[in-house]
C-alpha cells in the first residue's frame, strides 16, 4: 500500500525532511502490515456501553483561573492578550 | 535497615506511633536520591524544599494529635504527565519543557489532602509513548537491577525510583502496559486500575479511552494503600464511574482457598521467553498447593489485541495531541512567519520521533477512505476482546499471565525497531482494551538475575481480588 506521507503530514501539521519521510513511510508500512492481520468481523455496528453512560456536569457558573495565572505559560503575550502572527489583512 | 528501604505500610505505622518523623523519613529519601540519582536518572524535576516544608507541617499536625491518613508523611514520586500545581510538568517532551501548571490533577489534590510528601516528577517516555523510557527528551533512566538495561516504560522513572529507594511509592500511568511492564522489569508491584475508577482530570492525555493512573510500590499492600487514596468518582472526568469504594488495604485477606485461577493458553505462546513461562506456571502451582483451582481458559482474540491497540491509541493520540500548537503554553518555534507555519514548525521541532510516528499513524487510520478498514475494525475487535474476557470470568475469578514476554533489555537494543519494541506490550494491552484492572508482581529471576513479573487480571472493579491474590503469593514465598 502507498502511504501518502506528504498529505498525512499536512493533516497533522507536521513537516518532515525528505530522508525522514522515507524512513517514516517504511516504518508506518511495517506497522500497517501488522495491523492488517486483523480478522474481518461480521458484526458491523458499534453501540455505546450501556453500563458506562457518560455523565455531564451541570451547566453552572463557577470561578475559573485568573487571567494572570493563565498567561504565565503563554510563549508571547502583550496587554493581557496572547500574541500570534497576523491572520487577517 | 535504612528508612528509604522500608515499605509504606511499615513506615505508616512507625509514623503513627511517632517512632520516626516524616522529616527524618523525607531526609533519608533525599539522601538516597543524592547517592543514586547520578546513576539512575529517574527524576526530571526534584521538589526537595517543598517536600521538607510539607514533612515539617505533617509532623506538627501529628504532634498536635490531629487524625491523619495512613499515607500522610510518606515520600511519593509522581510521573511527569500528571499535572502538579506550580511544579513543572513536562511529559518528558521538549513541547512542554517550560510548562508550570496553574492547577492540580484530581489525584494530586487527593494526595495533598491525604498529606503525602511529593518528592518530584519522574521520567517517562515522551507523552507516555514507549516501552523503555528511552523516548524521554531529557534523559535515559537506568534499571536499578542492572544499569546497562532499560527500566521499561513508559513509567520507567516511577519504577526505577521505587526500586532504587528514591521514593517510597509512586504514581504511574498505564495505556497499554506502562505501569505493569516497568514494574516487572524493575522487580516491583504495579497496578493498572479499572478504567474509570481513578480520575484522569489533569493526566495529560495520550489515549483517553485507555489511559489510567495507578500506584507502584515495593509490595501489594503499599499499592493498595495508594490506590485507596486516589480512586473515586470525579465530576471533572466525564468517564469517571459514579460509585463508592471500600477501603481495599484494610480488607486484604491472605487466603486463596477455593479461588479459581484462569490460565489462558494464548499468553504462554512461542513469543514468550520459556523461563518466564516456567516461573509464572510455578507460581500457579504454588497457588494450587495452597488451595486454589487452576482452570485452562482460552482468549482467542489475544493475537489481534496489539493491532487493535495501536489503531485505537494512535487515533486518539493524534486527536489529543492536536492541542500542542505553541499558542497558549509550552514550546513555540522561532522559525515562522505565518500562523500555519508557527503551528507546523512548533510541532515538528517540539515532538520527538515516536510521538510524530504515532500522530501520523493515527491521522492515517482516521483519514477518509481508511476509517472503516482500520479504526472501526479496531473498535469492533475491542468489543470482541471484552466479550471474551467476560465469558472467561464466568469460569474463573482471576486470570494469571506473564506481564511481559521478556525481561529488561539493554539500553539501545530495540530503538531502531518499533515493532519489536511494541511486542513487549503483548501481554498487557488486552487489559486496557477491555478496561479491566490488573496487577504485576515479581515471581522470580532469570539466569542473569533480572526480575520476572507475573500479571493477575480481574473483572471490572475487582481490585480487591487482585490485592488478595497478589498479597497471598508474597506471604507464601516470604
Amino acid at each position: 500500500m502507498k502511504i501518502d506521507i506528504k498529505h498525512l503530514a499536512k493533516l497533522s501539521n507536521l513537516r518532515f525532511e525528505e530522508s525522514e519521510a522515507e524512513k517514516l513511510e517504511r516504518e508506518m508500512g511495517d506497522i500497517i502490515g501488522m495491523v492488517e492481520k486483523m480478522p474481518d468481523i461480521s458484526v458491523t455496528d458499534l453501540k455505546p456501553d450501556p453500563n458506562n453512560r457518560m455523565i455531564l456536569r451541570e451547566d453552572e457558573v463557577k470561578s475559573s483561573l485568573p487571567r494572570t495565572e493563565m498567561l504565565k505559560n503563554v510563549p508571547q503575550s502583550q496587554a493581557g492578550c496572547i500574541v500570534v502572527p497576523k491572520v487577517v489583512e | 535497615m535504612e528508612l528509604y528501604n522500608k515499605s509504606a505500610h511499615e513506615l505508616s505505622s512507625m509514623l503513627e506511633k511517632k517512632e520516626i518523623s516524616s522529616l527524618e523519613l523525607t531526609e533519608s529519601v533525599f539522601k538516597r536520591i543524592d547517592e543514586k540519582e547520578p546513576e539512575i536518572e529517574a527524576y526530571i524535576t526534584l521538589s526537595k524544599d517543598k517536600a521538607i516544608e510539607t514533612a515539617k507541617k505533617i509532623d506538627e499536625k501529628r504532634v498536635k494529635g490531629k487524625t491523619l491518613s495512613n499515607i500522610a508523611g510518606i515520600p511519593t514520586g509522581i510521573k511527569d504527565n500528571i499535572v502538579t500545581k506550580n511544579l513543572p510538568t513536562t511529559c518528558a517532551s521538549k513541547m512542554l519543557y517550560n510548562f508550570v501548571p496553574p492547577y492540580n490533577a484530581t489525584v494530586m489534590d487527593k494526595l495533598e489532602s491525604a498529606g503525602v510528601i511529593v518528592t518530584g516528577k519522574l521520567n517517562m517516555d515522551e507523552f507516555a509513548m514507549g516501552s523503555s523510557t528511552e523516548n524521554s527528551y531529557f534523559k535515559k533512566t537506568k534499571n536499578p537491577c542492572d544499569i546497562t538495561r532499560v527500566p521499561g516504560g513508559s513509567s520507567g522513572g516511577s519504577a526505577a525510583a521505587v526500586a532504587a529507594g528514591e521514593c517510597i511509592f509512586a504514581l504511574g500511568s498505564d495505556t497499554g502496559g506502562s505501569i505493569r511492564q516497568p514494574a516487572s522489569y524493575c522487580g516491583i508491584v504495579g497496578l493498572k486500575p479499572t478504567y474509570s475508577s481513578v480520575s484522569r482530570y489533569g493526566l495529560i492525555a495520550f489515549a483517553s479511552s485507555l489511559d489510567q493512573i495507578g500506584p507502584m510500590a515495593k509490595n501489594t499492600k503499599d499499592v493498595a494503600m495508594l490506590y485507596d487514596a486516589i480512586c473515586g468518582y470525579d465530576s471533572m472526568d466525564s468517564t469517571s464511574a459514579n460509585r463508592s469504594y471500600h477501603n481495599h488495604f484494610n480488607a486484604i485477606e491472605n487466603n486463596v482457598k477455593g479461588l479459581r485461577i484462569g490460565i489462558p493458553k494464548e499468553y504462554f505462546g512461542d513469543g514468550v521467553n520459556p523461563l518466564i513461562k516456567e516461573k509464572v506456571l510455578a507460581a500457579a502451582k504454588l497457588y494450587e498447593q495452597n488451595g486454589a483451582t487452576l482452570i485452562d481458559i482460552s482468549l482467542p482474540s489475544t493475537e489481534y489485541a496489539l493491532s487493535a491497540y495501536y489503531i485505537i491509541s494512535s487515533a486518539e493520540a493524534s486527536s489529543n495531541l492536536a492541542r500542542f500548537d505553541g499558542v497558549k503554553y509550552g514550546y513555540r518555534s522561532e522559525n515562522y512567519s505565518t500562523l500555519a507555519e508557527m503551528y507546523e514548525m512548533t510541532r515538528s521541532e517540539g515532538f520527538g520521533a515516536e510521538v510524530k510516528r504515532r500522530i501520523m499513524l493515527g491521522t492515517f487510520v482516521l483519514s477518509s477512505g481508511y476509517f472503516d478498514a482500520y479504526y472501526k475494525r479496531g473498535k469492533l475487535l475491542q468489543n470482541m476482546i471484552t466479550d471474551e474476557f467476560n465469558e472467561a470470568f464466568k469460569k474463573c475469578d482471576v486470570i494469571l499471565t506473564p506481564t511481559s514476554p521478556n525481561t529488561a533489555f539493554k539500553i539501545g537494543e530495540k530503538v531502531g525497531n518499533p515493532l519489536e519494541m511494541y511486542a513487549s506490550d503483548i501481554c498487557t494491552v488486552t487489559v486496557n482494551i477491555a478496561g479491566l484492572p490488573a496487577i504485576s508482581l515479581p515471581c522470580g529471576f532469570d539466569n542473569e538475575n533480572l526480575p520476572i513479573g507475573m500479571q493477575l487480571i480481574a473483572p471490572k472493579f475487582g481490585e480487591q481480588v487482585l490485592f488478595n491474590t497478589a498479597n497471598s503469593y508474597e506471604e507464601i514465598v516470604g
